[in-house]
């Protein structure tokens, strides 16, 4: 019954899709406005975002910040590619954990549908070799480390390379 | 050897591959004689399979959240105009 779909397009895409009550426009500035950002891209609950810059214009610069209040925190770049206002955004990005994981490619489409959005976001996973490196990493720092990890995941992310190959 | 058949793949590239999975905790082999079975192990799979699902929830708990962001943006823009 979820509103969201998450799956894989051949073995280089991953798809999320998400439908919205309000307007591509709102959508859209939800995305690429930094004070609004900052109030739902956090994953889950207790993380917050204490630094967000998002320079929503073809060059500008992400950084997102976040915290757990305990002291553990990762953070992610990334780079403006192409704005299209209120239909669509390109960037890549990487997250910092603290090793940086592969550029994350990634389109965002907003379309009117009826009185609201259908957001359709396509990350670009890097090829099966590097995928599988990532993955005998991640194993070899041990599983309890990703979940610390993932519990401030959050997702423009990162982690979907693993995520591809395991669900694909 | 067999699960070289159906790939276009040479052998030691098919090993390469069967040791990033083995170290990766997703498979373990046994010795058999000559031969080297390979089964998946579950425990690196289930691992996986939890990890996705935390993922997943994660993403969800985001878009929750901007639902929220959106009706309070709605509310706003209705305030001002009044």
């Amino acid at each position: 019954m979820s509103k969201m779909t998450l799956k894989t397009e051949g073995d280089r895409y991953l798809i999320v899709t998400r439908r919205f009550a309000a307007s591509p426009e709102a959508v859209y500035r939800a995305h690429t406005d930094a004070k609004l950002v900052q109030q739902w891209l956090l994953g889950p609950k207790g993380w917050t975002m204490p630094v967000c810059i998002n320079e929503a214009k073809p060059g500008g610069k992400i950084r997102y910040e976040w915290s757990n209040g305990k002291g553990g925190g990762f953070y992610l770049t990334g780079e403006y590619l192409e704005l299209e206002p209120y239909r669509r955004i390109v960037h890549v990005e990487r997250m910092h954990l603290p090793d940086p994981t592969p550029d994350n490619h990634v389109e965002t489409r907003f379309e009117a549908d009826g009185t609201g959005t259908l957001m359709t976001m396509r990350m670009t996973l890097p090829d099966a070799q590097t995928r599988a490196g990532m993955l005998a990493t991640n194993m070899e720092r041990g599983m309890e480390a990703s979940y610390v990890r993932l519990e401030g995941m959050n997702w423009f992310g990162g982690k979907a390379p693993d995520h591809g190959s395991a669900a694909g | 050897m067999e699960l070289a058949e159906p790939f276009e793949m040479t052998q030691p590239a098919i090993s390469q591959h069967l040791k990033v999975l083995e170290d990766a905790g997703l498979i373990v082999q046994r010795i058999d004689g000559t031969k080297r079975p390979r089964r998946l192990a579950k425990p690196g799979i289930e691992a996986m399979d939890r990890w996705l699902a935390m993922l997943r929830k994660a993403i969800e708990r985001n878009y929750d959240r901007l639902d929220e962001v959106l009706a309070g943006m709605e509310e706003n823009k209705r305030g001002k105009k009044r």
